[in-house]
């Protein structure tokens, strides 16, 4: 198999997914980029683990107490589903469509919220609309159990439009009126939750949505020039079939999965980095009747994804790179302590899972790093990086020792950046490494000792290699 | 259409009380998994907790009374040194009144005394005779033999109380006699030994020597009456055997009936002898002593539950890992994921319900 092949597979691995191991890298490579595609749009009903020896070993996921249980959960799932690309889809929506446990304090509530991401994500997105508007925790978030009909709240009915389907505008236009976000939350009155049972003295009982006739506004409504007795269901219709939203979603699958777009709120103004990319998603959009794997498919098979030019054109997440490098080294592939400590990393870098800072979510691409976070991120990658008990990394050190008897320092060095990527880095960059190598003397691993040595010099590269700018991309 | 019960149903259990709520210290209890039952309606209970509230992790000891809870003490936490653990699992009680907690990471049995002083420890990791890979449920007999079930290696080792290796049976597999991940264990009056065959969907029985028995159950959601054919305007109705999904614990009372912890079918399946259905509990849970106290000093908990219309989420069991019947002739559940004790009257005669 070429090194090409190699790339592009890393690449769809880390971006349809969390990346994978070299082993699993060229296995996928065997199978062929076209079958890993299809087998990543179509997962199985199953929850991609074995459910029940993690709630075996983590027995408070069941009713999620903290958000940190949620959150540690959430994590294992990431690291561990083998449905990848479900799986990230559950985050990509969970950057888009924003509830925050801060608000809704009832942390089983939101992870379901998680839960239904994961189930429906890559599904058909009238589906996911409707689903989200008789969620409870959005309804909680955004302030619709507030909304009567005898005096409305706009929080759900706006932000529906301008952060979670429609947006402000595209193409120098208005998507919406001020009066369409008057429309919009009126349909949506009487779509409440039930009172719900209080956490003493058993713990919580998540939220149930429920529907109160008696304060939902029948009347006539007029939405984005259409004019009826409209209820939620109907405002959801209605969305789905403006060619904003499918420029909405189309722009957003282009940012999360080929290169950074700028915010929402800048789109009426802003044209999209590839219009051609996403005129075929929009088309996608549209020929299916909203369906996102439809969207994926055309995605992950186009030029515009396979480009050499965007790969290692991101930058890393937090999850990502917590995510990414636990599944490099190998390390909680099972349930173990431990995880709590490795699933708060996120937060420590800017994603505070199921905690967004705002309904628009985060702000991502280079507003990830800042100098706080950038420390987190090299410190995590670089002290997992440099574990060289980790399975992963000793398989790194067991294929580093395939190169020869006594590689060269940049054969090393080029080998080690091939398990980590492959990646490459600045030319100045690589020559410190190689003149480190170099003053480390020969790099041989025929006796017990060398054989140590050679260990421990190749995850003290690795946790340098962790320290570029360039590990940074994915 | 009159109906014929091919099976016996002669039993009936009454819901008592409900004992304990959620706490990570002192009056309550987090993720209970297992419980043992000792003299003066004590009960000694392996709280698991999580990693991130690990202060939850501990032992805790109750008085379940005739009709309320009552808290005694707490001892051990979580960590890896003695008289420390991290996921425990099971525990037992010997007939000096000592305590054997077994731990599925540290792969070690910790040994207290009734007071809770840490005594010693005993069990290293691994695979042969006497080494143990994630020891789940635990049970003491009379004569002093300690009965582990030593989950990863799939099978049971019996000890001395001291750890000394006596014996083993059981491998992986599915056939009679084999077991996937087993989890609780307990002995009947025979000293018969039964385990909850986790993983296998089913509990086994064998002699005390480990000569397989007999095995109950079958992976499913169902277990209760089913009609199998319908004949002359009579509906002949089978009583199943147990379906289960992920048992954990089991224990059988003085009658010989089988109690099964059905873990992710979030029951209880009370099975006979013979291993016929008899009924199941999905709980019944009102609010404990505990509970009780603990609303009253929240006004806000008044206000929220009186607008609350269906307790129904909160009365039933969520995931239950153990089960028991003490001296009282009560049957008492670990509800593990609602942190408190589910507890039944088995009556002695029918009754009219």
């Amino acid at each position: 198999m070429s090194d090409q092949q190699i790339s592009l597979m890393a690449h769809l691995l880390r971006r349809a997914g969390y990346g994978a191991s070299r082993d699993e890298i060229e296995a996928r490579v065997a199978q062929g980029y076209d079958s890993v595609v299809e087998e990543l749009l179509t997962p199985g009903d199953d929850p991609g683990i074995e459910e029940d020896l993690m709630y075996r070993a983590y027995p408070s996921y069941f009713d999620k107490a903290a958000i940190e249980t949620g959150q540690t959960e959430w994590v294992y799932r990431m690291i561990n589903n083998k449905y990848q690309l479900k799986e990230k889809m559950s985050l990509f929506w969970h950057t888009i469509l924003c509830a925050g446990d801060n608000k809704v304090d009832n942390a089983r509530t939101t992870a379901i919220q998680i839960d239904k991401f994961r189930d429906m994500g890559m599904g058909n997105f009238k589906d996911l609309l409707m689903m989200l508007s008789t969620d409870p925790a959005m309804l909680y978030y955004l302030d619709n159990i507030e909304s009567h009909k005898t005096a409305v709240n706009e929080n759900y009915g706006r932000e529906l439009l301008e952060l979670f389907s429609i947006g402000v505008g595209m193409d120098n236009e208005f998507n919406y009126t001020e009066d369409d976000v008057k429309a919009c939350a009126r349909a949506f009155t009487g779509w409440n939750l039930a009172p719900t049972i209080p956490v003493f003295p058993y713990g919580r009982t998540p939220f149930e949505f429920r529907f109160d006739p008696a304060d939902h506004d029948y009347g006539e409504k007029t939405f984005l020039g259409e004019t009826g007795n409209w209820d939620g269901g109907d405002i959801v219709d209605i969305i789905c079939k403006q060619p904003a939203t499918a420029r909405f979603v189309a722009r957003k699958l282009y940012d999360f999965f080929v290169a950074d777009e700028p915010p929402v709120p800048s789109w009426r103004l802003s044209e999209p980095r590839d219009m051609d990319a996403i005129k075929q998603l929009e088309k996608a959009y549209f020929d299916s009747g909203y369906e996102i794997t439809a969207m994926l498919r055309v995605l992950l098979n186009s030029d515009f994804f396979k480009d050499e030019g965007v790969h290692f054109a991101k930058v890393k997440s937090p999850a990502d790179v917590v995510i990414g490098t636990m599944r490099m080294v190998g390390d909680h592939l099972e349930p173990k302590p431990g995880l709590f400590f490795v699933a708060m990393e996120p937060k420590y870098m800017g994603l505070d899972l199921m905690n967004p800072p705002t309904v628009e979510g985060w702000h991502m691409g280079r507003e990830w790093i800042n100098s706080g976070s950038l420390i987190d991120r090299i410190n995590f990658a670089s002290s997992m990086l440099g574990n060289t008990e980790l399975p992963g990394v000793k398989s790194m050190i067991n294929r580093l020792m395939d190169i020869g008897e006594t590689p060269s320092s940049e054969q090393f060095l080029d080998g080690c950046l091939d398990l980590l990527g492959p990646m490459d880095l600045a030319d100045e960059t690589r020559g410190q490494l190689t003149d480190h190598l170099n003053a480390g003397g020969a790099l041989k691993h025929g006796t017990e000792v060398e054989q140590t040595e050679f260990a421990r010099r190749t995850g003290e590269t690795l946790q340098m290699i962790a320290t570029t700018s360039e590990f940074q991309f994915s | 259409m009159a109906s014929v019960f091919l099976g016996i149903n002669d039993r009936t259990f009454t819901y008592s009380f409900t004992a304990g709520r959620s706490e990570f210290q002192g009056t309550g209890f987090r993720n209970p998994m297992d419980f043992t039952l000792g003299p003066d309606d004590l009960v000694y209970i392996v709280n698991r907790s999580y990693e991130s509230r690990s202060d939850g992790t501990r032992i805790n000891v109750f008085r379940i009374g005739e009709d309320k809870e009552e808290y005694v003490t707490e001892f051990g936490s979580y960590g890896e040194e003695p008289g420390q653990f991290i996921w425990p699992m099971a525990i037992a009680l010997d007939k000096d009144i000592n305590l054997y907690v077994t731990d599925e990471w540290t792969h070690r049995i910790t040994i207290f005394n009734k007071d809770g002083e840490y005594l010693s420890h005993w069990g290293t990791h691994g695979s042969g005779d006497g080494e143990l890979d994630r020891p789940a449920g635990i049970t003491i007999a009379e004569d002093g033999t300690v009965f582990v079930v030593d989950s990863r290696n799939n099978r049971v080792q019996k000890f001395t109380l001291d750890g000394k290796f006596l014996g083993k049976f059981g491998s992986a597999g599915t056939a009679n006699g084999e077991f996937n991940l087993p989890w609780g264990i307990c002995l009947d009056k025979e000293g018969n030994v039964f385990v909850a065959d986790w993983r296998n969907d089913r509990v086994q029985s064998f002699t005390n020597d480990g000569k397989w028995l007999a095995t109950f159950g079958r992976p499913g959601t169902g277990g209760d009456c089913s009609i199998a054919k319908e004949q002359g305007g009579m509906a002949y109705v089978q009583v199943p055997v147990g379906e289960f999904n992920r048992p954990t614990g089991v224990c059988v009372d003085d009658d010989g009936d089988i109690y099964i912890a059905d873990w992710l079918n979030n029951r209880v399946q009370v099975l006979t002898a013979e291993g016929r259905f008899i009924t199941e509990f999905n709980g019944d849970a009102g609010l404990s002593s505990l509970g009780i106290d603990k609303i009253k000093s929240n006004p806000d908990m008044i206000r929220q539950r009186n607008g609350v219309r269906d307790f129904t989420p909160e009365k039933v069991l969520w995931a239950p890992c153990a089960v028991r019947v003490d001296h009282r002739g009560r049957v008492i559940i670990a509800d593990t994921t609602r942190h408190r004790f589910q507890i039944y009257q088995k009556n002695g005669e029918p009754i009219l319900v």
